[in-house]
C-alpha cells in the first residue's frame, strides 16, 4: 500500500456500464474490480440495484460520483450524503470518490462538472465541505481533478495548487485522472508534468484513464474510444510517482463489447508493469 | 393468457449511463433566430463564489436559441482565453453540453416519442422542456417526469408539435414510456402467490384488499399506444393511429419489464383491485363491465385474469378491512 490511507491497490478495473451487465453476470470475466457511477444507483429501488447487488457479490466495488457538487455555494445535501453512505455500505465499496467541481447552484442542477474559481474563498469552502462529507462517510473521500474548458480570471492559483492544498487541508484522498490532466493541459496551455509535480502522490489512491475527442480548438473529455499514447505515458509516470495505484478505464459512449473494453483497460499494464 | 388480457412483451431496455461528463453528440445543431442581440455589460464582475457560480450557471442554462449566453466583453472580464478559444467560446462549450446532455437524457426516456416527432421537432420540444422544467434532482432518473404534461399543453395549444391530434397522441405515448422508466426504478417486492392466497379463510375473502407490487403501473389511453410502441420496438415504422381507447399494465419481474394489454372489463377489475377496493367490491365492478356476458363465461374470464395477474406477480400482499 503506497498511499497514506492504506487503501488497497486493486489492480486494473473497469467502469461498470449497463450494456455489459449480462456479459459480466453470465461469464464472470476475470476483472480485478469495477467502479460504479454512484448516482446511477441512488434514488432508485429497482433494476439498477438488482444488477449491482449481483455484481457486488462477485467483484470489489469502488464508488465514483458526479453529483456531490462539493464546490457549490448551495448547502451540502445531507440526504444525498446519507444515500451515499447507505450505498457504500450496501456494496461494501472500498472507497468513495467524486470530482473537484460544482454541478449547480440555487437548487438547479446542470449535471455537468463545472469549473471552480481557484480562490482562497473557494478553497476554504471546499475544505470545510470535504471534512463534513468525510465525517458522514467515516472514511476519506477521494476527489478527482476534472477536465475543464474554462478558467475564471479571478483565480490567483492554478488547479494543481488548489487540488494539493485542498487535499492537505481537508486530509482527503486524490483520484488522479491523467486524461483530465492531458485534456485540461491542452485546453489551457500548460505542461502536464507541471501538474504532476504539484500532486502529493501519497494521497493518490486511484488513477483514471479514458479516451477524449479532439475538436481542433479544444479537447472534450468524451470517454469515447481508445486511450491515446500520450495519456498512457502520463499514466505510467503517475503510477510510478504514486508507487503503485489502482487504474481504471472509463468508456462511456459508443461502448464496445465487454472484451474490447476490458482489453483496452489491460493495455495499462504495458505502461505500469504488472500493476503493483 | 386470455385473449382479452392480451400479450406480455419482454422489454429489454438498457438505460444508458447518464453520468458521463459530456453528451454523446456534442455537434447537435442549434436553431438560431435570424436576429438576436445580447447585452454586453462588462461592468458585471462577480467576486464571491456564490456570485461567480450564479453568473456561470445562468450563462450555461441560457437557451441556445439565444445567440450568446452573455456578451463577449463580459465573458472576457470574468473568464480567461485559452490557446485557441476566446472566453465566450469556452463558455459556449458548457452551454452546449448542458442542453445536449439533457436532450440525450430525454431521448433515452422517450425513444418512441422522438421517432414519432422526428429529430428536429423532438429536439425543439426538449429545449422547451429544459427551459420549463430545469433539473433540480441530484441525478437524471426523474428528470423526464413532465413530458406527458408538456405534450398535453402542446395538444391544447400547439407551438412545437404540429397539431392538437399529434400532441394528444404523443402525450399518451409519453405516459407509456414514462411508466416504463418508473417501473425500472420502483422497488421489488415478493409476489403474492396462489399458494399464499389459498391460506386465506373463505369467510375473509370478501373483505380482502390486494396490494399491487410497487413496480406496477396501470394506464388507460385514448390511443392504442402499446400496439404502436410494440411496432416501434420492432422497427416497423408505424403510422400514428386514430383514437381508440386502450389500457395497459406495465410491471417489472426481476430485471425484466413487461407490458400487458387489457380489455375494458379487465382494466376495470384490475383498477378496482389495485386502488384499495375489497375483492367483493371489485368483483361487483367487473360484473358491471361484463353485464352482457353469460354469467358462467364472465366468471371464467375473471378467474383466468386473476390467475394470470397473480402468476405475473402483480400483487405483493393482502390486507383486510
Amino acid at each position: 500500500m503506497a498511499n497514506r490511507f492504506n487503501l488497497p491497490n486493486l489492480g486494473v478495473g473497469l467502469g461498470l456500464r449497463t450494456v455489459h451487465y449480462s456479459q459480466i453476470l453470465e461469464a464472470e470475466p476475470a476483472v480485478d474490480w469495477f467502479e460504479i457511477i454512484s448516482d446511477n444507483y441512488m434514488e432508485t429501488a429497482g433494476r439498477p440495484l438488482y444488477y449491482l447487488d449481483a455484481i457486488a457479490e462477485r467483484y470489489p466495488i469502488v464508488m465514483h460520483g458526479v453529483a456531490l457538487s462539493i464546490g457549490s455555494s448551495d448547502p451540502l445535501d445531507r440526504g444525498y450524503l446519507a444515500n451515499l453512505r447507505a450505498l457504500r455500505d450496501r456494496t461494501r465499496a472500498r472507497w468513495v470518490s467524486d470530482h473537484l467541481c460544482w454541478t449547480g447552484v440555487l437548487g438547479k442542477n446542470t449535471h455537468d462538472l463545472l469549473p471552480m474559481p481557484y480562490t482562497e474563498e473557494a478553497l476554504a469552502h471546499v475544505v470545510a465541505r470535504v471534512k463534513e462529507v468525510q465525517d458522514v462517510l467515516g472514511a476519506p473521500l477521494a476527489l478527482e481533478n476534472p477536465s475543464t474548458y474554462a478558467e475564471f480570471a479571478a483565480s490567483p492559483m492554478r488547479e494543481w495548487e488548489f487540488l494539493a492544498r485542498m487535499a492537505e487541508q481537508a486530509d482527503c484522498a486524490i483520484l488522479l485522472d491523467v486524461n483530465n490532466v492531458y485534456v485540461s493541459a491542452r485546453n489551457h496551455g500548460f505542461d502536464p508534468k507541471v501538474y504532476l509535480d504539484a500532486i502529493p502522490f501519497d494521497r493518490v489512491v486511484q488513477l483514471h484513464v479514458a479516451g477524449h475527442t479532439d475538436h481542433g480548438t479544444h479537447i472534450i473529455d468524451s470517454h469515447i474510444g481508445p486511450v491515446v499514447d500520450d495519456v498512457w505515458k502520463l499514466l505510467g509516470e503517475a503510477h510510478r510517482r504514486a508507487r503503485g495505484a489502482p487504474v481504471l478505464l472509463e468508456w462511456d459512449a459508443e461502448i464496445p463489447s465487454f472484451e474490447e473494453t476490458h482489453a483496452e483497460a489491460l493495455r495499462a499494464k504495458d505502461f505500469i508493469g504488472d500493476g503493483t | 393468457m386470455t385473449a382479452e388480457s392480451g400479450r406480455s412483451t419482454a422489454e429489454p431496455i438498457a438505460l444508458r449511463e447518464r453520468a458521463s461528463a459530456t453528451p454523446l453528440r456534442p455537434e447537435r445543431p442549434v436553431r438560431h433566430p435570424a436576429e438576436t442581440r445580447v447585452a454586453d455589460d462588462r461592468s458585471v464582475r462577480p467576486t464571491s463564489l456564490a456570485a461567480q457560480q450564479e453568473w456561470f450557471a445562468r450563462a450555461v442554462m441560457t437557451p441556445e436559441s439565444e445567440a450568446a449566453p452573455v456578451g463577449a466583453s463580459q465573458a472576457a472580464s470574468i473568464l480567461t482565453a485559452g490557446p485557441k478559444l476566446d472566453p465566450l467560446g469556452r463558455l459556449e462549450i458548457y452551454r452546449h453540453a448542458y442542453h445536449a446532455r439533457l436532450i440525450e437524457c430525454l431521448l433515452d426516456d422517450y425513444p418512441a416519442v422522438a421517432a414519432t416527432l422526428g429529430e428536429a421537432d423532438f429536439d425543439e420540444l426538449c429545449r422547451k422542456y429544459i427551459a420549463t422544467y430545469p433539473s433540480t434532482g441530484s441525478n437524471l432518473n426523474g428528470f423526464g417526469a413532465h413530458m406527458e404534461a408538456l405534450c398535453r399543453a402542446e395538444a391544447a395549444e400547439p407551438a412545437v408539435i404540429a397539431s392538437r391530434e399529434l400532441g394528444a397522441f404523443v402525450a399518451d405515448l409519453a405516459a407509456l414510456e414514462w411508466a416504463i422508466v418508473e417501473v425500472i426504478h420502483a422497488a421489488s417486492a415478493d409476489p403474492l402467490t396462489m399458494t399464499g392466497l389459498a391460506t386465506i379463510p373463505a369467510e375473509k375473502w370478501a373483505d380482502a384488499r390486494l396490494v399491487a407490487t410497487p413496480a406496477f403501473r396501470l394506464l388507460r389511453f385514448a390511443y392504442p399506444v402499446n400496439a404502436y410502441f410494440q411496432a416501434f420496438r420492432e422497427d416497423r415504422e408505424p403510422e400514428v393511429p386514430p383514437p381508440q381507447r386502450s389500457a395497459v399494465v406495465v410491471y417489472r419481474s426481476g430485471p425484466t419489464i413487461w407490458r400487458m394489454d387489457l380489455g375494458e372489463a379487465a382494466f376495470d377489475l384490475l383498477h378496482a383491485l389495485t386502488s384499495g377496493r375489497t375483492l367483493a367490491a371489485s368483483l361487483d365492478e367487473a360484473n358491471g363491465a361484463l353485464s352482457g356476458v353469460d354469467e358462467r363465461e364472465a366468471a371464467a374470464r375473471v378467474t383466468a385474469w386473476f390467475r394470470d395477474w397473480v402468476a405475473s406477480g402483480l400483487f405483493s400482499s393482502v390486507e383486510f378491512a
